[in-house]
């Protein structure tokens, strides 16, 4: 009777795992199934539940291409607009959210001068990322207000102080307040600009305290190694910091990659999708409002998502491959090379 | 030993995940119970008796066992249904009333109201309130087919509409093949509201009469008003506070609607907007402001805006409220002055539908009928045309039969009886240059015509934007 000691846990796991398996299938993996099976057919139109595919000839307007969902939403001016707005809006935010984490990262991890504080430093820049995204957009919608606003205020005051068209100032005060100041609510890029910059500050501390996680896990002794050598700060952070931490860059980059091509909160909260013919209407915006305003075109939205999907999962495979190991890749290589070889031998 | 605990830690943890299911209907049992008793011991209606915790954010009135489900998108119509229990205190002992208050403010009413609706069930809206700018999508388009009928709900419409004489416009807009779904209680037909001290120093006259003369009342194009503009302009005036107060002159005096079809259609009225916002801004005749800004509410205090334009309701719901004053001279209280407008519009309105799959028909029919149909000195519309709401104003109201037993002196207009400008106004209102979608159509028109006031786009370009983008909204 061995196997009384040996009691087998592995059944408790399972039971433990059922409460997230359930709400996965419930909640996650059936809409995201439901949601490709739309895109394929022809369900529109407020509060209505029937659906028939596409391709039938009970399809309202008559039986059309299996893909036609598709190819509508691709040449949708509207969809082309959201998805250069959603990766104009990334790249603005993301190139200078990972070049200041990095910088800070470098900062706080140097192992020959220590910053004093610098837990402090961490926490606060960390801060922006608690505060819910609805906050942020509608206060920085208020301080880039017009014709009243912080941020106009504070161009008033300066234009009085150098005197900028100053005899407007004298004859008329009341049009030369309106002349000084910008309506940046209501231009493509001022709006583009400011909501990238809301991205920017809500997540480079995340990004920051990830990369710092990173450089903390990496063995003192290859830092030692290369103080010996001789290299000095650039060189390390360069040569032994960002190869090393590989790894948590590729996670830092695919989700806020992810998150990015999410992108909705604050632009949504900040100006809707019409603001500036669409200046900062996100892919997800788009899918908003083609499925749930006016028209309700579920059909559309459903593909619009879709293609998301594909978008997303296509982009994330190519940093995946970029970031790769590229020694261990080659040592796999390597290592089927000569198993063939082997078996050819036999 | 450990087995034990583990399979003790299992049963709990899937017990608890298996109650997590049930838990809701446990407590509601409980709550029904707990809100009945309590509420069975309560004889005032007033809004806050607090019974359920959980549920502290929804106004209710009333303590009946029947539960009537109230959208709306203002606190107007759950006040008004306080004021009918008030009134009729046996309608609160039998009916609760649950009011449920969404904004509009970028489409949330619709989309939540669409979504309650589309769902059933016991927490449906049973009575639902619906805007000028969505009105025809609920009483005639996508969502018609959940608005009951007024004959379905047990009024004589067609005898009361004429008795009241209900103004015609509010039965087309809300008639679904020759039925009416829904009825408003106001009319909204607009005038020019505008400062008589501002009047006098710049003109020297305050009197409506010689306004209307000056800024071409009645004239059907905007020559004289520009030249008046031009006048205030030189007095460090400003005409109007923004090119939003005019839009809404522009798009409701439109004869034609947004869309013949799959066509989008810029009537002639409301592409003259794009002439009227750059010469607004290139001039600098106004203060630039946008509708239901900060700034916006600040220019109806004392400013140097000569003028707004709108319905009663405007003075009502957004003036009074904003003007910095309850009393003559302060703020600019008991300074404004009603005239007609160079071109006659309508704008707004509030109309009520019920649902067809109520439980409630009979008690949503006595509160519909009160409020669009009751003529009496106890009506709704009565209260609301003599300032017997509470809220200092006077609103002109659907039914002609009230409007001629009511008086329209306001002290906000410095005594002023604003009714006879109003009234001439509700000549322009129509639904037929209306769409189900105008709320969506009208915020990219003039997002297109900002930018082209804002120097960013050409007239051409402007006209483009806009049509290629309503196109793309709607998958036409």
């Amino acid at each position: 009777m061995r196997n009384k000691k040996l009691v087998n846990y592995a059944k408790y796991g399972y039971l433990f795992s059922i409460p997230f398996i359930l709400t996965f299938l419930i909640f996650t993996l059936y809409p995201i199934v439901y949601t490709f099976l739309i895109g394929f057919t022809d369900l529109s139109g407020a509060g209505n539940t029937t659906w028939h595919l596409i391709t039938s000839k009970d399809a309202v307007g008559g039986p059309k291409g299996l893909f036609d969902n598709f190819i509508a939403v691709l040449t949708n001016g509207s969809f082309q607009k959201a998805f250069s707005n959603t990766v104009i809006i990334w790249t603005i935010n993301f190139v200078p959210q990972l070049g200041f984490a990095l910088l800070f990262t470098a900062w706080f991890t140097d192992r020959r001068s220590k910053v004093k504080g610098s837990g402090i430093f961490k926490i606060l820049f960390y801060m922006p990322n608690i505060i819910t995204a609805a906050t942020v957009a509608i206060l920085f919608n208020v301080l880039f207000g017009y014709p009243k606003g912080a941020v106009n205020d504070i161009i008033i005051g300066f234009s009085k102080l150098f005197g900028v068209q100053k005899e407007l100032m004298q004859s008329d005060p009341k049009a030369w307040e309106l002349a000084v100041m910008f309506d940046f609510n209501n231009n493509a890029w001022a709006l583009k600009l400011i909501v990238a910059f809301i991205q920017f500050y809500q997540w480079y501390g995340y990004t920051m305290v990830n990369l710092v996680a990173g450089v903390i896990g990496i063995s003192p002794e290859i830092f030692e190694a290369a103080e010996i050598d001789g290299a000095n700060r650039v060189q390390t952070f360069f040569r032994v910091t960002l190869p090393c931490i590989r790894q948590i860059l590729l996670f830092v980059l695919v989700t806020s990659l992810i998150g990015g091509l999410n992108m909705f909160d604050v632009p949504q909260l900040y100006a809707d999708e019409k603001r500036a013919n669409g200046a900062i209407m996100t892919l997800n915006m788009f899918v908003r409002s083609q499925g749930l305003d006016n028209r309700y075109l579920y059909n559309k939205a459903a593909a619009a998502s879709v293609i998301m999907f594909i978008v997303i999962v296509a982009l994330s495979a190519i940093i995946f491959f970029i970031l790769r190991d590229k020694d261990e890749a080659k040592l796999k290589k390597l290592r089927k090379q000569e198993l063939k070889a082997l078996k050819k031998g036999m | 030993m450990k087995k034990v605990i583990a399979s003790v830690l299992s049963v709990a943890m899937v017990a608890a995940f298996a109650a997590g299911c049930t838990t809701t209907e446990t407590t509601k049992g409980g709550d029904d119970a707990t809100t009945a008793a309590t509420e069975g011991d309560q004889t005032d209606a007033s809004g806050d008796d607090g019974s359920d915790a959980s549920e502290e954010d929804i106004p209710t009135y009333g303590s009946g066992d029947k539960v009537i489900n109230l959208w709306s998108f203002t606190v107007e119509i759950p006040n008004m249904v306080a004021k009918y229990i008030e009134l009729n205190p046996e309608f609160g002992e039998e009916y609760t009333v649950k009011c449920t208050i969404t904004a509009t403010d970028g489409g949330a009413y619709q989309t939540a109201l669409d979504a309650a609706l589309a769902a059933g069930g016991d927490s449906a809206p049973d009575m639902y309130a619906a805007e000028a700018a969505f009105i025809l999508k609920y009483s005639q388009g996508d969502m018609a087919q959940y608005a009951a009928t007024y004959k379905d709900l047990g009024i004589d419409v067609d005898t009361k509409t004429a008795e009241a004489e209900i103004a015609p416009y509010t039965i087309d807009i809300g008639s679904r093949n020759g039925e009416v779904v829904a009825l408003g209680y106001q009319a909204t037909g607009g005038a020019m509201i505008y400062r008589a001290s501002i009047a006098e120093a710049v003109f020297g006259t305050s009197d409506a009469a010689e306004i209307e003369k000056i800024v071409g009342a009645g004239s059907g194009n905007w020559d004289k008003f520009w030249e008046a503009a031009a006048t205030l302009k030189e007095n460090g005036y400003a005409v109007v506070s923004g090119a939003d107060d005019m839009w809404n002159v522009c798009e409701k005096s439109a004869t034609q609607a947004w869309l013949n079809g799959d066509e989008v259609v810029i009537a002639p009225e409301r592409e003259a907007f794009l002439d009227i916002a750059k010469k607004l801004k290139d001039e600098g005749l106004s203060n630039d402001t946008g509708s239901w800004s900060e700034a916006w509410y600040a220019d109806m205090a004392d400013s140097n805006v000569f003028c707004f334009f709108g319905p009663a309701w405007l003075i009502n719901y957004v003036m009074i409220g904003n003007c910095g004053g309850t009393a003559a001279g302060e703020g600019s209280y008991g300074d404004w002055r009603v005239c007609a407008p160079p071109v006659g519009f309508f704008w707004g309105g509030t109309w009520v539908l019920a649902n067809k799959d109520t439980d409630m028909a009979e008690g949503v029919a006595k509160i519909i009928e009160w409020i669009t149909l009751d003529t009496s000195d106890t009506g709704l519309q009565y209260l609301w045309a003599n300032d017997q709401m509470g809220n200092g104003a006077k609103d002109t109201v659907a039914s002609g039969v009230v409007m001629a037993k009511s008086d329209g002196t306001l002290d906000f207009c410095g005594g002023q009886d604003i009714f006879p400008a109003f009234i001439a106004g509700n000549a322009n209102a129509s639904g037929k240059a209306m769409t189900q979608y105008d709320e969506s159509i009208n915020t990219y028109f003039k997002d297109a015509a900002t930018q082209y006031a804002n120097g960013e786009i050409d007239r051409d370009a402007a006209i483009e934007q806009f049509t290629q983008n309503v196109k793309d909204a709607f998958a036409f």
